[in-house]
């Protein structure tokens, strides 16, 4: 297959994901669509990988497109340490507000 | 000149036949559950009660709004799981590389895994997993 | 690496200092001496000595440059700290915590000041991150403080998205994550890039951009600068973002360079410029609040910052830690002031002369420094980023701009001191609060702009020996 069906599968899950946070107002929603964002880094990363290793030269010292996949290890667990932090920020905003309706989110503005 | 074009000159793998075991796992899976589904819904006893209808809690009555508040116990509890659950992640190349990483590499795991045990021992102390609170 | 290390070290042991310690007035001088260790650590480094010697060349490189900047960025800590003392124990139960966080982000800091590699860059900008999006919510009844914490969380995850996505293109076009390009792809080029790797770029500048609040990407930080209790505002308004700048400023000096061919980035940076410094310096003129009125000259001072990153020579090296020096002390010290004042608008400030001089003359001195009055730091700043913009020889009305907008400037910041000594009022000050401690630190700060603005090359020949 090649590697342009997965560049138009995971651009296909980004836009999904930013037309998530710009029109959706319950931050939980907001959130997950942002996890979508990264998921689809992570899909264009391994396919990157895969490209990146059959464009890699046989017999040679470096195993091609193994870096991404580590990244990808790392993209997940960064956003597992977001997703703690952000849903306790959640929490503590649903206990004072009762809501999570980020229209609510209007104090500041004057 | 469009992106994609460009790109769709480098194949990603060999050929689609690599996918073939999965293919079939994935037909399995479907095939044993509709199967499944469709025996028990032919074979099966049929009773058209209204107690059929209700929520099946436990066997106890159900009662209230399944939106109401819980302790949030519950939520530290499962975002902690979240944290220290995805961690294992760097356990998989570090499985892969087991011998080629020798004692050098072990040395790191362990220095990984005693910064996450440091992390445990501060929540179990400062009571975050306390329930009698 | 020591500065690295220790900072990580300090974080865990100031974690374990809320149960270990029961003396609550101890913990802000442990966090206190931890930070000197810090900073005399990372000194030490500068001049060779090492804790380990540990090979991390693909990942961090630690060069004078970059050790350098820790040096003042751990400064800057250490002295925001000091001043901030008595508003972190306010968040009582927690101020271990608060430390703890302040020590990871100084980790994100150290890493963002080396990153060879891009993992490291995202590495860096999420330790840096994660820890603020938690101190800004850190006054947990307050509804302000909860809302711009999630603003910031939102935005700031969003950001990290885009960024992510940027650094998968550039990996795609480039087939490595070393900040040093590798071999371009031969597959759909452009100019002898690859279109990936572009499209990768300037997506990932968007999100550095955002990350230094550069306008258009600046829409969360008047917000969440306002929202957030004042100490943590000082701290990102100034640490973290001159941070953010430096791994702004690495990426691009290897990468615009390299990609200049295919992409127009002078173009780019300078409408960026333009639009940075006139949303932050216009809108900061219309503010009733002083800490709203700071958080917009915030975005024009970035407007400062940009130039080091438009012009990216030698002159815009010196000039930005020159400027991260200049801009983060007075900041600090305008904030540290704020939190012992009640009411933050103008009205509150007036004829804080009478009743406190020495904070209203310590002010006065920021504020000048701020608006880039010659005599203080703040006007060599300001001179090395417009002196770097003439170097490069292109785009010289961009310095005639910077002149325009530092003169409007000075109107919102002569307005403070025009509160401060030529009003009649009673300000609401905590007066318990503003003890010889702090007066003197607030002293010390003012002298050094000072000595900073008298004999600029202070700082640089340091830097060089």
């Amino acid at each position: 297959m090649p590697v342009s069906y997965y560049i138009i599968l995971a651009s296909a899950l980004f836009c999904i994901g930013v037309a998530g946070v710009l029109t959706r107002r319950n931050a939980i929603i907001v959130f997950m669509c942002i996890e979508l964002m990264l998921n689809a880094v992570n899909l264009l990363l391994v396919a990157f990988s895969k490209m990146q290793n059959i464009a890699t030269p046989p017999g040679s010292v470096s195993v091609g497109g193994s870096d991404a996949q580590i990244f990808v290890f790392f993209i997940m667990v960064v956003a597992a340490a977001e997703v703690s932090v952000g849903l306790a920020i959640i929490v503590m905003m649903y206990r004072n507000v009762h809501s999570i309706d980020i229209n609510f989110l209007n104090r500041l503005k004057n | 000149m469009p992106i994609l074009q460009l790109l769709s000159d480098i194949p990603v793998t060999g050929s689609t036949t690599d996918y073939a075991p999965i293919a079939l796992q994935l037909f399995f899976a479907i095939g044993f559950i509709a199967t499944m589904l469709i025996a028990s819904g032919l074979i099966g006893p049929k009773r058209k009660t209204a107690d059929k209808l209700e929520n099946f809690a436990s066997g106890i009555p159900s009662h209230g709004d399944a939106r109401q508040p819980i302790a949030i116990k519950y939520f530290l509890v499962a975002i902690l799981f979240v944290l220290f659950d995805v961690e294992v992640i760097f356990f998989y190349p570090y499985a892969v590389n087991f011998k080629g990483l020798g004692w050098t590499g072990f040395v790191e795991v362990i220095l990984f895994t005693s910064f996450f045990i440091i992390g445990f021992i501060y929540i179990i102390k400062r009571g975050a997993l306390n329930w009698e609170e | 690496m020591n500065a690295l290390i220790l900072s990580a070290v300090w974080g865990i042991i100031l974690m374990f200092c809320s149960i270990l310690v029961k003396n609550k007035k101890a913990i802000g001088y442990i966090a206190a001496f931890g930070l000197l260790t810090i900073l005399i650590g990372n000194i030490a480094e500068t001049y060779g000595t090492q804790i380990t010697h540990y090979n991390i060349y693909p990942m961090l490189l630690l060069d004078r440059f970059g050790l350098f900047f820790n040096t003042i960025a751990i400064l800057s800590v250490f002295i925001f700290v000091l001043l901030s003392l008595i508003e972190i124990r306010k968040t009582g139960k927690y101020e271990p915590e608060f430390y703890t966080l302040i020590f990871f982000v100084i980790c994100g800091i150290t890493i963002l000041t080396s990153y060879q590699n891009l993992l490291m860059l995202f590495l860096g900008i999420e330790i840096l991150s994660i820890p603020l999006y938690i101190l800004t919510g850190s006054d947990k009844k307050n509804l302000k403080s909860n809302e711009a914490s999630l603003k910031y969380f939102l935005m700031g995850a969003f950001s990290t998205g885009i960024m992510l996505l940027g650094i998968a293109l550039i990996y795609g076009g480039t087939g490595t994550f070393n900040l040093q390009p590798g071999t371009h792809s031969v597959v759909g080029t452009y100019h002898g890039i690859s279109f990936l790797e572009i499209t990768g770029l300037i997506i990932l500048m968007c999100a550095m951009a955002f990350k230094a609040s550069v306008a258009p990407f600046h829409f969360w930080a008047p917000d969440v600068y306002d929202g957030a209790p004042t100490p943590v505002t000082s701290f990102m308004a100034t640490i973290v973002k001159v941070t953010a700048f430096l791994a702004f400023f690495k990426l691009c000096e290897v990468r615009v360079t390299d990609t200049l061919t295919a992409v127009n980035w002078k173009m780019i940076f300078a409408v960026m410029i333009v639009a940075t410094l006139f949303i932050g310096n216009i809108t900061a003129i219309f503010q009733q609040s002083v800490k709203r009125m700071l958080a917009y000259s915030s975005i024009a001072q970035a407007g400062f910052m940009m130039y080091a990153i438009f012009s990216l020579n030698d002159v815009a090296k010196e000039g930005l830690l020159y400027y991260a020096m200049a801009y983060s002390l007075a900041t600090i010290g305008l904030f540290a002031t704020m939190s012992k004042i009640k009411d933050y608008s103008f009205e509150g400030y007036n004829g804080l002369a009478k009743k406190q001089p020495t904070l209203a003359a310590t002010n006065a001195i920021f504020l000048l420094s701020l608006s880039g009055i010659p005599l203080t730091a703040g006007f060599f700043a300001k001179y090395y980023m417009l002196a770097s913009v003439i170097k490069t020889g292109s785009y010289t009305w961009l310095v005639i701009v910077g002149v325009c907008f530092a003169t409007i400037s000075i109107y919102y910041y002569f307005r403070l001191i025009q509160a401060m000594y030529f009003k009649t009022g009673n300000p609401d000050t905590i007066d318990h609060e503003i003890t010889p401690f702090f007066k003197n630190m607030l002293i010390v700060v003012a002298v050094f702009i000072v000595l900073l603005g008298a004999f600029p090359q202070l700082l640089l020949n340091w830097f060089y020996f």
